[in-house]
């Protein structure tokens, strides 16, 4: 089944991960195709593709997620696999299988993978069968209102209702006891209805005070499986990250090693292959339960790269052309501590307002062990359609605490402007006495916010 | 108000294809007003902080904010386009000038077109798409070849409209 690597990638995203792709395009001798909408029409990296072709109008649904385009520039352009990058199209079950009925691979796993995990309740039901702990709750959909009534007296109060399409932090809604859950059931349903098109619900008991680890892997289509070490993404504001890192203050070696293996049972049993990241939470006495999978290569991936030396990008692209996963586990060591952090285009002053505009100010920090991740420069202009973020900024250090002296030293030096970015925001968290000695639940952010502390 | 800062406030206008600018400081004003914005851009976020030279901008007036689909025009249209319109491709694929190899080609330079003539076959992914002109007017040039790939937004051809 071996099949010959790729002549041609065509990168189905924007951004920095479409920079980031065309870079490991480039050093392996791969050929890249870019595609664009007209309001990323001055986007840097369409010049370093070797080919760029304009896809559509500014809006998502005109441009990056219309497949029919998208599979249409691959045929013009003659290329081998897509990749798809994340958001827009990444875990499109129904956009991998177009791919590969015309000919072309979808760099990532199958669709059938992608459908059964990006069902999280049929995701849930998998962890079971594969020996994982999951988040005590339903085993599937909620068929009706009394099913979640017992449930949620049984795992007990408060809970969790989130839809079975959802992810990625969206679509819940908590209920504390069986009043609010009745009245929450039918909410839940018509905005689960309309933001994924699907109104199946089920419930999660709420962890308090949770911790937010994930764990990655790499697997082959020779059934070769590898875990990554884990990424700690505690630190959001309302359900979107802001800093990770590795390793995870949260967990000791002991648990590490067994949510790593967990995490590999998990994916095995879904015949994955491919990139992927295999979500858990943890609670503050250091349980933890399965959350859901990504099927996906994540924002946050340069963390692992940094304290594994692996190059994640790369491997999802020789493995989608069949290649051998050469990695085993003991030669996947981790070495000291990375720590990212997202800047966006965001007022932190302002509730976080966007803040599309043209950047005239743009100096990048630098120096030993940093890594920044960006598509902008000064001159460009962040258009309103898509995400707000600017850049990654990573530190990799021999421990956590250089990495957050050395992140302090870079966020001062960074300058982003005169829009308003995330940066003043950064600086509170690394000067924040409970980040610094670790003791942070997802919480964190949100409260801190409020206490202006 | 210097003649530094109104060169500044041309180059804004072009970079940002606006029609019309004006500002006000105390009781002086300026209006700038351009011809021959051909396409209007969408409506365009100014920056909150202009730089410190300049007062602030009291009203940016994109040319048509009442259509805010319409694409961007990325320059200002040489002269020998002033007065066409241009067929743009709706879609990416591949450009066919007649039905098959063997017919002759929908159009020629020089024919007349109205909105609902078919100029063009795109074909994308096996299906063949008619194209038409969607304007009335005489075809003045053929800007791609048959079997071109094209990609959205590519002008196809010019159109003198009568």
């Amino acid at each position: 089944m071996k099949k010959r690597m790729f002549s041609r990638i065509l990168v189905a995203n924007r951004g920095e991960i479409a920079l980031r792709i065309i870079r490991a395009c480039r050093e392996m001798g791969i050929e890249s195709v870019a595609v664009y909408s007209e309001a990323d029409r001055d986007a840097p990296y369409l010049r370093l593709a070797d080919r760029a072709i304009c896809i559509g109008g500014p809006p998502p649904s005109q441009s990056y997620l219309r497949a029919d385009r998208i599979i249409a520039a691959a045929e013009v352009a003659d290329v081998d696999a897509i990749h798809p990058g994340y958001g827009f199209l990444a875990e499109n079950a129904d956009f991998a299988e177009q791919c590969r009925d015309s000919k072309i691979e979808f760099i990532g796993p199958s669709a059938d993978s992608i459908r059964q995990l990006g069902d999280k309740a049929a995701a849930r039901k998998l962890a079971k069968k594969a020996r994982v702990k999951v988040v005590p709750g339903s085993d599937g959909a909620i068929e009706d209102n009394e099913q979640a009534v017992k449930i949620s007296n049984e795992v007990g109060f408060p809970v969790l209702i989130k839809a079975v399409s959802g992810g990625g932090g969206r679509g819940m809604r908590i209920a504390h006891n069986e009043a609010t859950l009745r009245a929450q059931i039918s909410n839940a349903r018509t905005e689960a209805a309309n933001a994924f098109g699907d109104d199946r619900i089920y419930i999660e008991k709420l962890i308090e005070r949770p911790r937010h680890v994930e764990v990655q892997i790499l697997a082959d289509q020779h059934g070769n499986c590898v875990h990554l070490w884990e990424r700690d993404c505690t630190l959001q504001r309302r359900h979107q990250k802001l800093v990770e890192e590795s390793p995870s203050l949260a967990i000791n070696d002991k648990t590490r090693d067994a949510m790593c293996k967990a995490a590999l049972r998990v994916v095995q049993a879904a015949d994955y292959f491919s990139a992927g990241t295999v979500e858990f939470v943890v609670d503050h006495g250091g349980g933890y339960y399965f959350l859901e999978v990504n099927t996906r290569i994540q924002v946050e991936h340069p963390v692992t790269e940094l304290i594994t030396g692996i190059d994640l990008i790369k491997w999802m692209i020789k493995i989608a052309a069949g290649g051998k996963l050469k990695l085993r586990q003991k030669d996947v060591e981790r070495n000291g501590a990375a720590v990212e952090v997202r800047i966006n285009a965001e007022d932190p002053d302002n509730d976080f307002r966007p803040c599309p505009g043209q950047i005239t100010e743009f100096r990048a920090p630098g120096g030993f062990g940093i890594r920044f991740d960006s598509h902008a420069y000064a001159g460009y202009t962040i258009v309103p359609y898509y995400d707000s973020m600017i850049a990654k900024l990573l530190v990799h250090r021999p421990t956590r605490e250089e990495a957050i002296v050395c992140m302090r030293r870079c966020l001062e030096e960074t300058q982003i402007g005169p829009i308003k970015t995330t940066i003043p925001l950064l600086h509170r968290i690394f000067n924040h006495s409970a980040f610094i000695s670790g003791k942070i639940d997802t919480g964190f952010i949100d409260r801190v916010l409020q206490n202006k502390s | 108000m210097d003649i530094e800062e109104i060169k500044t406030l041309t180059e804004l206008m072009v970079e940002n294809d606006l029609s019309e600018i004006m500002i006000r400081d105390g009781d002086k004003r300026i209006m700038l007003r351009r011809q021959g914005a051909v396409e209007p851009p969408p409506p365009q976020i100014v920056m909150s902080n202009p730089p410190a030279t300049l007062p602030s901008p009291v009203v940016v007036a994109p040319a048509n904010a009442a259509n805010p689909g319409a694409p961007p025009a990325a320059v200002e249209p040489p002269a020998a386009d002033a007065g066409l319109e241009f067929i743009k491709s709706p879609m990416v694929g591949t450009f066919y000038a007649a039905s098959d190899p063997e017919a002759p080609p929908f159009v020629k330079i020089g024919d007349p077109v109205t909105p609902d003539t078919v100029i063009a076959i795109i074909e994308a992914m096996k299906v063949f798409n008619e194209i038409k002109a969607e304007v009335s007017g005489i075809i003045e040039t053929i800007e791609v070849h048959n079997a071109d790939a094209v990609e959205f937004g590519q002008v196809l051809m010019k159109v003198r409209p009568e």
